[in-house]
Formats: C-alpha cells, sequence, structure tokens
C-alpha cells in the first residue's frame, strides 16, 4: 500500500534554536535523543541493515543452503546478458507507464467530481472508494475468479471476451493487470485530488466566472494548474508502486504466459526462491530501488517540485 | 473513458453560480440547496461518467456478494451473471471450517502487535523530533525520510536471511517486526505533522508548572495529538491485515498462515469452488469494512496516511 | 468525538491482541536434537495418516522414537532449502529424487545409503527398480520410495468421444483422428490446465519419449546440449506444433489451471474429451465428480508413435516421493529400521488404502482388495513392465532449472517461441 503524508513544515521553523527558558523565564522540559532511539534502532535493524545487506549480497553467490560466498560482479554481468532481465525491465515501464496514464485523468476527474459537497456525491463517493479496502490480494483473488474463462464472467460473455483467453495471451494478460491496477488503486489517488481540489481557492473560481468561463475553461486553467503538486505526488507514487507491482502478478498470471508478464520485481521473486539463487534476486532488488529512486527525482527535479517549502513523500 | 471528461466542471459551476447572485460564497452546505432552485443546467455528463465508474466498481462487488450467497453447484449452472435464486450462508461457514478462523485469529496477532510496536516506539519518536534540540534528532528524522524510498520489495531477500538466521523463520514474530519497521516512516511523518500543531505557548504552560519532560509528553502531547495517534493507528493496522510479501517468504505453516495467504492458497487449490473463494475473500474485508462504517474518516485518513487534521 | 472513542476503542484491542500474541508465541518451532530421537520431516496432506501410522509402529518397538514433523503447502521445498543446513534440519526428510536432492548432495548434506543396503540388500531389491533409481544422483542412491506411483496417463470422458464416434486412441494418428472429430463437434478435443505450465510440460515428455526413446532427455540432463538440437527433438516438436495447430486444447488453455480444478470440471462436463494427466486426476474426479468418475471416465497409456524409437511400454511421471537421510544423523541404524517399515506389509495396505500405489515387489498380492483394484492393477502392471518411468523434467532437473523450463514450455506451446529459440532455452538450463 502506499502512503501520503501532509507536507512537513519548513525545517527552519525546527531547527531555529530557541532558548530552553521561555517568555516567562520557566524552563522548559526538553525531551533528549534517548525518546527517538527506539525507533531508530528498531528501523535500523529491520530496514537499513536489510538494505544494506541486500547491496552485499548482490555480489555474492547463496543458494541458501551453504554460506553466502563472494561473487564479484558475476550476478551484475548475468543480469547483463539474461535476456529475461531486459526484458522484465522494459515490462515494468511499460506496466507502470500504462498505469500512470490510464489512472491519472481517471483519478483527477473522479477526485475533482468527490470533491463537490453535494449529498449524493458524498453517498456515491463512499460506493467508489470501496476498492480502497480490499487488499491487493483479496482484489487479485477476485478478478481471477471473475476472469476464469469457463466459469467465470467470459463464460457468460462470449460477445465481448470470446474464448476467454484473458490471463493466456501476452496482450490480455497485460490488459488485465493494468484494470486490475486502475480499479485498485483508482480511488486512493481520487482521494488525493480530492483533498486538493477542495482546496483550491473560492476566489479562483469567482474571477473566472465574473469572465465568463465555462466549464471546460475552468477545469484548465484553474482546478487543473491547482492540482499540479498533487499530480506530481500521485505520479511518484504510481511509480513508485508500479515498478514494485509483485502480489497482483504472482495471484494473477504467475508472470505468464511464459515470461510475457514478469517484470522486475516479480522476476526478483522468482530468481530468489523458486531458483534458490539469492544473489541474482538480490542483484534485480537493489536495481529496483535505484531505478525508482531515480525516476521519482527525475520527476522532481522536472517539476521543480523541489524548490517548493513542503515537501511530499511517499512509499 | 473520454464521456466522463466533463465530470469535473460540475462544481465549479455552482460555485460561480452563487456568486452572480451577489452572495459571498461559503463552503457550507446551502451550495447544494442553492443549486436545486437556480435554473442553470445540470452537468448530465459529469452524471454519466460518475454512473460509469459506479458500474466498474459496483459490478465486480455485485458478482463477489451474490456469488457467496449461492451453491457451488447452483454458481457454476447460472453462471456469476444471474441473480441468486436461493439464499444461503454455508459457503461463509465452511471457509471456517476450512482453517479461515485460524487465520482470521492470525492476522489479529499480527495486527494487533503491530500496532502496539507502533504505538510505542512512533509517539516518543515524534515528540523527540520536533521537541528536542539535538542534531540526532535531525538526523533521525532524515533516517525516517530516507526509509521512505525503501519498498519492502527490496529487501525481503535479507529480511528471510536475517529472520531465518534469528531462528525466527515460520513464526508469527518474524513477520511482525519487519512489517512494523516498514509503518515507521509514514508514521513518525504523520504524527511529526500532527505535534507540530501544538502551539509553543502550551509548552509554555507546562514549564511554568514546572513540569517534567515525561509528563509534558503524557498530558500534553499525547492528548493533543489523538487524530494523528488514530491515524497512525488505522495506517498500520491496515498495513499488517492486508500485508502479503512478509508472510509468504517468511511463513510457511498452517498454524502462522495469515488471511492473505489464506487466500492465496485456497485460491491455488480450490480456485474453482468459486462461491468459497469469494466468501472468504468477504470475510477478509469484514473489518476493514466495519471500520470505514464507524470510522471513515480515520481510515480514510489512515489509508492516505493524511496527518489527522 | 467519533475519533476520540474510535483510539480508545482501538486501544482496548491492542492491548487485547498483544495479550493474544503473547500466548500465541510460546509455542512453535520444531527442532531436532533430542538424544533419543530422530525427526521426519514430510510434505503435508492426506496421505500423513499413513506416516503417522507408520512412525507409530515404530515406535512401538524401537528405543529411538522418531519424531514426525509435516510441512503443508506447495512450498514445501522452499522450506526444506531453509532448515536443511540448519540445526533445525531434519534427519530424514520426503523429496521427490532426481533433481530435487542434488543441490544437498552437491552440497555435502546427505548419506549415501550404500552402507545400509549392504547390511541390508532389500532395502533396494524390494522395491520396483525403474522407481528406485530415481533417487539415485552419482551412481549412489540417497532415497528410498515412501508413498505412491503417479504415472501420467491419457483420461478421457467417454461419452465425448462415442458422441464424435471416435475410439480410445492407441497410436498418434488414432489421437489426431479423435482430435479432427471431437472438434467438429464443437468440443475443446483436449482439456489442459496451460496456466499452471506442468501439464503442458507432460506432452513433451510422453513425445520426446515416443520420438526419440528415454536417453534423449537422460543425455541432455548430463549435460549433452547437442541432444536437444537433434531431428529427434525437431521433430517431438514439430508434433507438439501439429497437434496444437490442429485445435486439438482450444484457445484459452493458458488461461485455464489444473490446480483449481479448472481442466477436471472441463473433462467432467463434457465440454472436453481428453486430458493427459497425473494418476491423482483419478481421485480427483471422484472426489468432484463421483457419478462421472463411475460412469463415463476413461484412461489409457500414451499413444504409439509410428516409426519412433521410444517403447510404447515407457512411462512419464512421479516415480514415486522418497526418504533421504541426512549425513549428519547420529541415528543412521535407527534410520535403517525405520526405513525398512516402507516395504512392510501394512505399509502396502495401508497406503492402498487411501488410494495410493506402492512401488514394492509385494504390492501385487494386496491390489484385489484394494477400492479401485482395476484402475491400481492396469497402473501397477503399467510401472512393473515399463522399461523407463522417467521422472517429470522438472523434478530431474534441480530447482534452478524449473521457472526458466517452464517459461520456455508454455511460450513454444502457445507459438510465442520457435523450435531453435526453445532449443536454446532448453540448453541453457543448468543441470548442476
Amino acid at each position: 500500500m502506499v502512503a501520503l503524508t501532509t507536507p512537513v513544515k519548513s525545517e527552519g521553523q525546527r531547527q531555529r534554536p530557541r532558548a530552553d527558558r521561555g517568555p516567562s523565564g520557566h524552563t522548559v522540559a526538553r525531551p533528549g535523543i534517548g525518546w527517538a532511539l527506539p525507533a531508530a534502532l528498531f528501523f535500523t535493524l529491520f530496514a537499513i541493515v536489510p538494505l544494506v545487506l541486500v547491496a552485499v549480497l548482490s555480489f555474492a553467490s547463496w543458494n541458501g543452503l551453504e554460506a553466502p560466498r563472494f561473487a564479484g560482479l558475476d550476478n551484475w554481468t548475468g543480469l547483463l546478458h539474461d535476456p529475461v532481465m531486459i526484458k522484465s525491465l522494459w515490462l515494468s515501464v511499460l506496466l507502470t507507464g500504462l498505469g500512470v496514464v490510464t489512472q491519472t485523468p481517471l483519478s483527477i476527474l473522479l477526485g475533482v467530481w468527490a470533491a463537490g459537497r453535494q449529498r449524493n456525491r458524498a453517498v456515491l463517493s463512499a460506493i467508489f472508494f470501496v476498492p480502497l479496502l480490499l487488499s491487493a490480494t483479496a482484489i487479485s483473488v477476485l478478478w481471477r475468479a471473475l476472469l476464469d474463462p469457463n466459469f467465470g464472467v467470459p463464460a457468460q460473455a462470449r460477445w465481448l471476451f470470446g474464448d476467454g483467453n484473458l490471463l493466456g495471451s501476452r496482450t490480455g494478460a497485460i490488459s488485465v493487470l493494468v484494470l486490475v491496477a486502475t480499479w485498485q488503486f483508482t480511488p486512493f489517488h481520487a482521494l488525493i485530488y480530492q483533498g486538493a481540489a477542495r482546496a483550491v481557492p473560492e476566489v479562483l473560481y469567482q474571477a473566472a466566472a465574473i469572465d465568463g468561463a465555462g466549464r471546460v475553461r475552468r477545469f484548465f486553467h484553474i482546478t487543473l494548474p491547482q492540482l499540479r503538486n498533487s499530480i506530481i505526488t500521485s505520479v511518484i507514487l504510481m511509480v513508485v508502486g508500479g515498478l514494485t507491482t509483485f502480489d497482483t502478478v504472482l495471484i494473477l498470471t504467475q508472470g505468464g504466459p511464459g515470461t510475457d508478464t514478469s517484470i522486475s520485481a516479480y522476476y526478483m521473486y522468482q530468481k530468489a526462491f523458486r531458483e534458490f539463487d539469492f544473489g541474482q534476486g538480490s542483484a534485480i532488488a537493489l536495481l529496483l530501488v535505484v531505478v525508482a529512486t531515480v525516476i521519482s527525482l527525475i520527476v522532481v527535479r522536472i517539476s521543480g517540485y523541489d524548490k517548493m517549502a513542503g515537501t511530499k513523500e511517499g512509499m | 473513458m473520454t464521456p466522463r471528461t466533463p465530470v469535473t466542471k460540475t462544481r465549479p459551476v455552482t460555485k460561480a453560480r452563487s456568486v452572480t447572485k451577489g452572495r459571498p460564497v461559503t463552503k457550507t452546505r446551502p451550495v447544494t440547496k442553492r443549486r436545486s432552485v437556480t435554473k442553470g443546467r445540470p452537468n448530465y455528463l459529469a452524471g454519466f461518467g460518475a454512473l460509469l465508474w459506479l458500474g466498474l466498481v459496483a459490478f465486480p462487488l455485485y458478482v463477489m456478494l451474490g456469488a457467496t450467497v449461492q451453491s457451488r453447484l447452483e454458481y457454476s449452472t447460472n453462471g456469476p451473471l444471474s441473480l441468486p435464486r436461493s439464499f444461503s450462508l454455508s459457503n461463509y461457514t465452511q471457509d471456517f471450517t476450512n482453517g479461515f478462523g485460524r487465520y482470521f485469529l492470525n492476522t489479529l496477532i499480527v495486527t494487533g502487535s503491530v500496532v502496539a510496536i507502533v504505538l510505542l516506539l512512533v509517539p516518543p519518536l515524534a515528540f523527540s523530533i520536533i521537541r528536542s534540540r539535538s542534531r540526532g534528532s535531525v538526523r533521525i528524522f532524515r533516517l525516517f525520510l530516507l526509509g521512505l524510498a525503501i519498498p519492502a520489495q527490496a529487501v525481503i531477500v535479507p529480511m528471510f536471511y536475517v529472520i531465518s538466521k534469528a531462528g525466527l523463520y515460520d513464526n508469527l514474530i518474524g513477520v511482525i517486526l519487519p512489517t512494523a519497521a516498514f509503518c515507521l516512516p509514514v508514521c513518525a511523518l504523520i504524527l511529526t505533522g500532527t505535534m507540530r500543531d501544538i502551539t509553543g505557548e502550551l509548552f509554555e504552560a507546562m514549564a511554568i508548572d514546572g513540569a517534567t519532560t515525561r509528563r509534558v509528553f503524557f498530558q500534553l502531547v499525547v492528548p493533543l495529538s489523538r487524530g494523528g495517534l488514530a491515524t497512525i493507528v488505522v495506517f498500520s493496522a491496515l498495513q499488517a491485515w492486508n500485508g502479503f510479501l512478509f508472510p509468504l517468504v517468511l511463513t510457511q505453516s498452517e498454524e502462522t498462515k495469515v488471511l492473505t495467504l489464506g487466500l492465496y492458497n485456497f485460491q491455488t487449490e480450490h480456485g474453482i469452488d468459486i462461491p468459497g473463494l469469494l466468501a472468504a475473500v468477504v470475510l477478509s474485508t469484514v473489518p476493514v469494512l466495519l471500520v470505514y462504517l464507524f470510522a471513515r474518516r480515520a481510515l480514510v485518513q489512515g489509508l492516505m496516511g493524511v496527518g489527522g487534521k | 468525538m467519533i475519533r476520540a472513542r474510535f483510539s480508545r476503542t482501538a486501544a482496548v484491542g491492542v492491548t487485547l491482541a498483544l495479550g493474544l500474541s503473547l500466548a500465541a508465541c510460546g509455542g512453535g518451532g520444531s527442532s531436532s536434537g533430542g538424544d533419543g530421537e530422530f525427526h521426519v520431516l514430510v510434505y503435508g496432506d492426506a496421505t500423513n495418516k499413513v506416516e503417522k501410522r507408520i512412525v507409530e509402529t515404530f515406535n512401538k518397538t524401537s528405543k529411538v522414537k522418531a519424531v514426525l514433523d509435516t510441512v503443508p503447502g506447495a512450498d514445501y521445498q522452499k522450506k526444506l532449502q531453509t532448515v536443511i543446513s540448519t540445526p533445525k534440519a531434519p534427519d530424514v526428510f520426503f523429496n521427490w529424487g532426481g533433481g530435487s536432492i542434488q543441490p544437498f548432495v552437491k552440497s555435502n548434506l546427505l548419506l549415501p545409503l550404500d552402507d545400509l543396503i549392504a547390511k541390508n540388500p532389500e532395502l533396494k531389491s524390494n522395491f520396483l527398480p525403474s522407481v528406485f533409481n530415481t533417487a539415485e544422483v552419482d551412481g549412489k542412491a540417497y532415497g528410498v520410495p515412501m508413498r505412491g506411483t503417479q504415472p501420467v496417463l491419457l483420461f478421457s470422458n467417454k461419452k465425448v468421444l462415442a458422441d464424435a464416434g471416435a475410439t480410445t486412441p492407441k497410436t498418434w494418428d488414432e489421437l489426431l483422428d479423435a482430435v479432427k472429430k471431437i472438434k467438429a463437434k464443437g468440443v475443446t478435443p483436449i482439456a489442459l490446465g496451460g496456466a499452471d505450465q506442468w501439464p503442458t510440460l507432460m506432452w513433451f515428455e510422453y513425445l520426446y519419449d515416443r520420438v526419440a526413446g528415454p536417453d534423449l532427455f537422460k543425455n541432455a540432463l548430463a549435460g549433452d546440449k547437442a541432444a536437444w538440437e537433434s531431428a529427434e527433438s525437431r521433430k517431438a516438436l514439430a508434433m507438439i506444433k501439429e497437434l496444437v495447430d490442429a485445435g486439438a486444447f482450444g484457445t484459452n488453455y493458458d488461461s485455464v489451471k489444473y490446480t483449481d480444478n479448472g481442466s477436471p470440471a472441463l473433462l467432467s462436463t463434457g465440454k472436453a474429451g481428453f486430458e493427459l494427466m497425473g494418476s491423482w486426476a483419478y481421485s480427483t474426479q471422484q472426489e468432484l465428480n463421483p457419478d462421472f468418475a463411475a460412469k463415463d471416465l476413461g484412461y489409457t497409456g500414451f499413444p504409439t508413435v509410428e516409426g519412433g524409437k521410444g517403447d510404447p511400454a515407457d512411462i512419464v511421471g512421479n516415480t514415486n516421493n522418497f526418504y533421504s537421510v541426512l549425513k549428519k544423523t547420529k541415528h543412521a541404524d535407527a534410520i535403517g529400521e525405520f526405513l525398512k517399515l516402507m516395504y512392510s506389509d501394512e505399509f502396502v495396505k495401508a497406503q492402498l488404502a487411501i488410494g495410493n500405489l506402492p512401488t514394492t515387489t509385494n504390492t501385487a498380492k494386496f491390489l484385489d482388495a484394494s477400492d479401485n483394484p482395476d484402475y491400481l492393477k492396469y497402473q501397477f502392471d503399467l510401472v512393473d513392465k515399463a522399461t523407463s518411468f522417467q521422472l517429470s523434467w522438472n523434478q530431474a532437473y534441480p530447482p534452478a532449472a524449473d521457472a526458466p523450463m517452464m517459461q520456455a514450455i508454455q511460450q513454444f506451446f502457445n507459438g510465442s517461441m520457435d523450435a531453435d529459440a526453445f532449443i536454446k532455452a532448453m540448453q541453457a538450463l543448468s543441470a548442476k
């Protein structure tokens, strides 16, 4: 799942040294670093240390039976010459790109629509956001059942689905993954836009109305530019989420047919936990972290987002 | 999906209309009411688009609920699209005899423990970040910001290594610890956001009373961060409840199976028993649905990881 | 206010759950060690009741006690791989022979059974040879058969065949003819759970055997990459292509699974005429569709291929499961005694009672008393007379080769990979 946070308030405010004595002259009790240490240690142990280990393991050969052995660049050169790896990266990018392209317009429209305070919208929104409540596992299982060619919806709607070979063909499987991701994540991103759309200052619309701007123009000239930050946040979350998609692929396609949906995150799992080549698995994992971080940074740079006061982060 | 484009126009229109009437615009309900008395054209396209999405969301849910109250035979003869002709809850009860009771309990244990760890660690952390003047606290905050960028998938291999070396493989503790750790960055961010809203005057007032750090924390900071606390509880509970990757890789046996894994296994073993499978999906979602019904705001904020404001 | 109440409720919930978790975390975790006992790790499923019973029988007379640990789920191999090099490793463990134990042998973890066999030759001679030698690595025995054999058979829906005017095919040409007739009726000729991948593999295993004989694969497994390029290999591939292109499997087979009972349902409901599947498909049908299993379920061996080198009596499938022993065990002699029970009368009867077909030489005399004597006798004869019983390719190779092999199989079958690319992919599999 993804998370988004409120803008962190400017660092200056926090770092500005304050006198231990307040205006009234009394000593203000302040927590020492000890208050933060338990959390920091815990997090270091279970997130930072594994991250360092993944880098170390990517230079090792380890099958889980014997102790890991240093293997130099073997894993990396292996990946470079592995056509499936190249394909998996391309697939990750393709699926992520398709996800951004389908989900962004949908969620903007839905979010802006749901930002309206009409009663019927509130009621409908409550239903719209139900996919948010289901786990990725539940969603994948649900769609797998719905799309079963012989016992699911395709069997009853031959006019639409033909032979129902959805998960068994390349285009079919990719379309299903994109559709399921849209169903699963659009509500989440719509929520981001709903919040942002509600924050658009009324006065802008008033001014536009006086100018006689129509609905379409107001949307493109006021709403959309005002949503800019949210679009960046949402796209970053989609990119990171898309590159690390795993549950849906495992349950819906197992990377198939063949390797046609073996995106990198799944390929990493396959290498590590089906082929017991933990070294190569680690190398793929590290590559994923790097790619996701680089893409996020590029989006931030291009948009000039980093120059704004507030920062938003997502995982 | 082009027909939905105009959906968004409605809101500006209603607002704008009120302006022409020369009344001050407020964000309050009357806007909606006024809409009904003005002659402006309703936004049919927006309504149509909304209905389309409603169909897309509701259809799978309808098939799901419909299937779960039918017998397997009825479902396979009538297909997923037909209206259920009988009603029975046997699919649900059967799931429980198939082990879902245990998975439910395991998931509850994992969720409860993760939430407990988060509640134990994050409030002092956030307190220290906003109030401490040591450089260390700043660094620690940076550490957590960095942590936001680490996806769980990336560390699953070494996690597997660490957990098996620690002898926690196939043990719920081995799932709880990493799950909780990966909740920390977002929760820290949420809670620091909330705590920053506590004004300096309040701390000042506590200082006049000669309060200790501990008293400041328990009597001022914690009570005033309730919103943020509720959000991090929901956020971490959702992460734990819906978690899949850690249980998949770090557990094995029936005794440690959580709901998401149970669903996955059910699907691989009896996927064609669609009513039973979908009933299991519904069961796994019931607790979240209850929270949605009774604490929608906290849930939505927890989902978004937004500070409780 | 709602929020305030909510967080209080949450707090209560947390406390409650934490209490539960502390209570639950106490138990769990098997470990070997105890001086007077050894641990037996087994794939958890319905057959466990036999294993439990055998362990009880053993413990009645033995001073050193056996402790049975079961690991449910399809990820048994994963669990095994995790614990086998740790102090928690079992002394004896279930496996599929062949490639599934090869990495352990390479890592010097397993005990060759030669000494035990030297002391008690029956440990080898009381099992069917075609099965026993599946668990030999580099000429040394590493496993004793401990469950039932599962050859792959061609199952059919007799009613669909009759309606289409087709007969049970004895030869490849008859199969093609039946496919044509059934297809003309608008029914998918052959059900295939292609999404699982391994059902597709079965067609490769049989055609390679029928066309080229068992040696082609054996050579390939031994590292002879040229085997895959041979004319026979290409002929087998061409025949598979011919069958697929004839529409024998319909078009949506890669969306269908066997494991979720999708393809068995196609066969039982008359939506398909044949299914090539392991012998367990019989009990699957008995459980899911008892009427169909009793009336219309037919079974036969794989058709012969004219001019092919393979003996028509050759079979493929899971030869059996095996018990292997860890080198570091302290109780090798007691385990030798324990393994003797794997050919006892009690063992054979108990396995037959739950529908498994043991591969001991004394199995035959108990078949008449079993529930499905005809089916079991048919299978037993098949296994007994087989000149070659090829272990499934994915089990014969070490686990590392599994995923790439399966992907190549699926891609060649659905046409997204040509013969040259397939051959290259198979050559790239590491047999190490």
